[in-house]
């Protein structure tokens, strides 16, 4: 069997060096940000290592136009960080709970959960629902991808050759916007059976914008849009009534499979159940249920 | 060049306050350099993929586990092992109450559990039974059930206050 054997190791001072050297090998360069994912899988097909782990990406910074969150936080840094206590951005620090250990998400990265591109990924959810977007440079220079856009399949999305993910820019959320994050996996440490991630903006007693986002019940993280054309517009009073109908729609948007984690029927129920929680958290929270 | 076409690296580690020039292979773990260079055993071996923290070191700081961390990559890290905590053969107050609470059994995990408790000490010096148990949540143990190791902890935190 042939094994993880890189035949050199380049650790990068700047974004420029990493994207020159992501661009010469292609696909025979990993990336290494915390590491906890390339040296679990230690893919044997990796000749070159580029270590942008010392690059200045490692921040949260929260502006008038919203928070940015460098590629290379750490998942407890995400965790911790005053700039995600406030809603709805508190949503980005609850999904950093249940992944991993303490000590991995000392070096894990949310720039490594999300370009792992796994579709029970934690991070994406929340960010989607958030409508966040992936800042992303390449060899071309600059460019900008709707979260919700950036994964096309298991472990793959819209970077290109020499293209590294810098930024994730969370945009400032309406005034009453709520949301939450909820995982099922089988012990806290586990990769999610599904996930889900629900926002709500509300104004003057009415749903303005909804999102449900699902993970692990598709290829990608899924925006369940029927269910949440079912949300907009309505009063809390209506949702609290609706909800049981809402979180069955957006179960029968999921696409899931049976793998050694879960069977895809009990995905689909589990995605059901955690959407109508999710749902009954945020009208008990917005004082409607 | 080297092995099968490796290219080595050479990397200053600074451990237990010593500083170490090693040349490592791109693919070297942490956890094999400080055991299998350095000769530093304390730090274990357990799973290899960063769940079960019997190769806990603490990093600028902050428990990791080696196994998963690059040798090359912690070049110019400071990084503490469980041979670099006990002052002057005087052994540090987290070992002591370890000792005293009879939280050791097989020891497997000890090194690790004791650099994750330091880590949690020194930012809180005054943790809960709760804090405590969410803190070496990445520590496993499978003797002794971790109600000799929290109350290990806690005394710990009292000692050092003291």
């Amino acid at each position: 069997m042939p094994l993880f054997r890189p035949k050199e190791y380049f650790r990068v001072a700047t974004v420029g060096e990493a994207v020159s050297l992501l661009k010469r090998f292609g696909g025979a360069a990993a990336i290494l940000a915390g590491g906890t994912d390339l040296l679990v899988a230690k893919p044997p097909h990796v000749e070159y290592i580029v270590d942008i782990s010392r690059l200045p990406l490692n921040y949260i910074k929260k502006g008038a136009r919203g928070v940015r969150i460098g590629a290379l936080a750490t998942l407890n840094d995400i965790a911790a960080s005053p700039e995600l206590r406030e809603e709805p951005y508190d949503v980005i620090a609850r999904s950093t709970w249940d992944m991993g250990t303490p000590l991995t998400k000392n070096f894990a990265t949310i720039g490594g959960n999300i370009c792992n591109a796994a579709p029970s990924a934690d991070m994406p959810p929340s960010l989607i629902a958030l409508d966040a977007e992936a800042r992303i440079i390449g060899p071309r220079g600059k460019r900008r991808v709707f979260l919700e856009d950036f994964f096309i399949g298991p472990k793959k999305s819209v970077l290109k050759r020499g293209e590294l993910l810098a930024e994730i820019f969370v945009p400032r959320a309406p005034a009453n916007t709520k949301a939450v994050f909820l995982k099922k996996g089988r012990t806290s440490e586990d990769i999610a059976q599904v996930n889900v991630a629900v926002r709500l903006t509300v104004d003057d007693g009415l749903c303005k914008a909804a999102r449900i986002v699902l993970g692990a019940v598709a290829p990608t993280p899924i925006r369940a849009k029927a269910a949440e054309r079912m949300l907009e517009g309505k009063g809390l009073k209506e949702i609290s009534q609706i909800m049981v109908d809402v979180a069955r729609k957006a179960a029968e948007e999921t696409k899931p499979i049976s793998d050694v984690r879960a069977p895809a029927e009990y995905r689909r129920s589990v995605a059901e159940v955690l959407t109508k929680r999710a749902l009954l958290n945020l009208m008990e929270r917005f004082g409607g249920a | 060049m080297v092995g099968k076409g490796q290219k080595m690296i050479r990397v200053t580690l600074n451990v237990n306050g010593r500083d170490y020039v090693v040349e490592v292979k791109p693919h070297w773990t942490l956890l094999h350099v400080l055991r299998d260079q350095l000769g530093l055993t304390g730090v274990k071996y357990g799973c290899g993929t960063g769940e079960c923290g019997a190769c806990t070191v603490l990093i600028d700081g902050k428990p990791m586990t080696s196994c998963l961390v690059l040798a090359a990559s912690a070049d110019g890290r400071k990084i503490v092992t469980i041979e670099g905590i006990a002052d002057k053969g005087k052994l540090h107050p987290i070992q002591e109450a370890f000792i005293e609470a009879g939280a050791i059994q097989c020891g497997y995990c000890t090194p690790g559990m004791i650099l994750t408790a330091k880590a949690l000490l020194e930012k809180n010096p005054n943790p809960t039974e709760e804090e405590v148990r969410r803190a070496i949540d990445g520590n496993l143990c499978r003797c002794t059930g971790y109600v000799k190791i929290v109350k290990a902890i806690l005394e710990a935190a009292k000692k050092m206050k003291a």
